[in-house]
């Protein structure tokens, strides 16, 4: 193809996305341009004062430290809760789809445990766990009074956060293992694979799509709970701490400032699992 | 492998708890390199026969004796695992034996070129046609070079014209390594064109009616006088097991 042509390619290429893409932004648009318009007369913030606050993501808002920080602490959370979530969730899904017995001994609790908010939680965390962070279960007490991440790791948070995020993980890890058709471990066993082998190299694989399926339920279930448990007691950090904070001071700005970032992120989160999914893990590949 | 089959029987229990006899008694004794095929009517546990030999399923009584060797084994839908591609799948029985990878590997391309799927190894199952999926699910069989290949209906999904190109290879393959092989089908023309014996088998319980060497030889036409006259002659018992009535 000549340079020219891949030019004109490479053009048509991009105005087909943009083209695709117009439809998705109306909507948007019209509520953007809403807002615009009746900001003047309600308690709404204008758009620009809103966008003030979003365009300089490291100022210090209210004392409370910048948008980065707040957002950083709740991501960071999450992040700790969401992996011990799934390195406590995953055996033990695996385990409960593998074998009837582990799972007729765990069902009750499961089921019991599965529907409770992690939210309802948060009080017995906060009496258990007290706000005993993380620089005190590391013996870092020399940090206690500096700004610094640890100091915003609460034990009891972490605890509701991999609660959240452990049910989804052990479901649908369970169903996927239990899914996995029998002649496929029939096949491996026949062709003389071993069990670690056939757990390696059939079950795993087989039940990748399910298991990846229960992270991403996870994932948007803890960046959930995580805002709501950040508004209530317990912690002085966050982006869901800083929500209610500028809702108590009226800074309406800031407020709905929090909002666009919570929804940003939690769109990365969905949209981006999603992709790496069918990127990395060969989702797609399986039998349809 | 030779392989000797003496007084097996199996029975499940069904819905109601009430045992039904699926097998048996059953003796059968195969020769080392004898191609064998299992041809019944469906539900005549021939399936559950192979299964049995295989290893799947444990018999209720009776014994099976053989010399210990490797086993190939072929399902009738393939059962090629999905999240692998052609290479990978057939690379599967090797890996699971704790082979070396480029002895795997050199082990697989030998076989793929056989088959003919060289260029296709890089393909997934579900982008391949039900032949060459058919082909691949052989491939895996008879790729660690076993000593008794099981085949459960293999080619029973497929149109004529490709089940007829598969017998061939299926054929040609299995004299070239000199494999022992049960083939169970429900396909007359497909067992007298494939086989040095057929066993026939009636249901209710599963049980041999019928055992018979074939003096046809290699190759043969399907539109032969002699081919015909087998078909007949098999087909005739196949008639009888399912109405009785026929022979008088």
């Amino acid at each position: 193809m000549s340079r020219l042509a891949l030019r004109k390619k490479v053009r048509t290429d991009l105005r087909q996305k943009v083209q695709g893409l117009l439809p998705g932004l109306i909507m948007p648009l019209v509520l953007a341009s809403l807002w615009f318009f009746f900001s003047s007369r309600s308690i709404l913030p204008a758009p620009g004062a809103v966008l003030d606050v979003l365009l300089d993501p490291s100022a210090d808002l209210l004392s409370c430290g910048s948008l980065f920080w707040n957002t950083g602490v709740s991501l960071i959370r999450v992040l700790l809760g969401l992996s011990i979530a799934i390195m406590l969730g995953t055996p033990i899904g695996f385990l409960m789809g593998a074998s009837g017995r582990f799972r007729h001994f765990t069902f009750l609790v499961t089921e019991l445990a599965r529907p409770l908010s992690p939210i309802a939680l948060l009080p017995l965390s906060i009496i258990i766990f007290k706000d005993t962070s993380f620089t005190e279960v590391l013996g870092l007490n020399q940090l206690k009074y500096s700004r610094n991440i640890l100091n915003e790791l609460q034990i009891g948070m972490v605890f509701i956060l991999a609660w959240g995020g452990i049910f989804p993980v052990i479901l649908e890890t369970m169903h996927g293992v239990r899914g996995v058709r029998k002649v496929y471990i029939e096949a491996a066993r026949v062709l003389g694979a071993s069990r670690l082998f056939i757990f390696r190299h059939v079950l795993l694989p087989a039940s990748l799509p399910d298991i990846f399926a229960g992270y991403r339920m996870a994932v948007g279930r803890c960046w959930m709970v995580i805002i709501a448990a950040e508004m209530l007691p317990g912690t002085n950090s966050g982006i869901g701490y800083l929500l209610r904070y500028s809702y108590q001071l009226s800074r309406l700005d800031i407020m709905l400032a929090c909002i666009f970032i919570i929804a940003i992120i939690g769109l990365v989160f969905s949209r981006g699992l999603e992709l790496l999914g069918e990127k990395w893990l060969l989702l797609r590949a399986r039998e349809r | 492998m030779s392989l000797s089959i003496m007084n097996l029987e199996k029975s499940y229990s069904d819905i109601s708890g009430k045992n039904l006899r699926v097998l048996g008694p059953i003796d059968l004794s195969v020769q080392n390199g004898e191609f064998v095929c299992l041809l019944g009517p469906t539900g005549c546990g021939k399936t559950t026969l192979l299964r049995v030999i295989s290893g799947l399923e444990q018999a209720d009584c009776g014994e099976i004796s053989s010399e210990k060797g490797r086993l190939g084994y072929v399902f009738q839908q393939g059962a090629l695992f999905p999240w692998m591609n052609i290479e990978s799948n057939i690379k599967f029985p090797l890996k699971a034996a704790g082979m070396a990878a480029d002895l795997c590997r050199s082990k697989a391309e030998e076989i793929l070129d056989l088959v003919g799927l060289y260029e296709f190894r890089k393909s997934f199952p579900h982008e391949l046609s039900g032949g060459m999926q058919q082909r691949t699910a052989l491939a895996r069989g008879l790729v660690t070079g076993p000593d008794l290949l099981l085949l459960d209906e293999p080619f029973a999904s497929l149109d004529t014209r490709t089940g007829i190109n598969l017998q061939e290879m299926l054929r040609n393959l299995c004299r070239r390594l000199s494999t022992t092989v049960i083939f169970v089908t429900h396909n007359i023309e497909e067992a007298v064109y494939l086989s040095d014996r057929i066993v026939v088998m009636g249901h209710r319980p599963g049980r041999i009616v019928r055992d018979e060497s074939l003096s046809l030889e290699w190759p043969r036409n399907r539109l032969s006088s002699t081919f015909t006259e087998v078909l007949l002659s098999f087909r005739h018992t196949f008639e009888e097991l399912v109405d009785p009535s026929i022979s008088s």
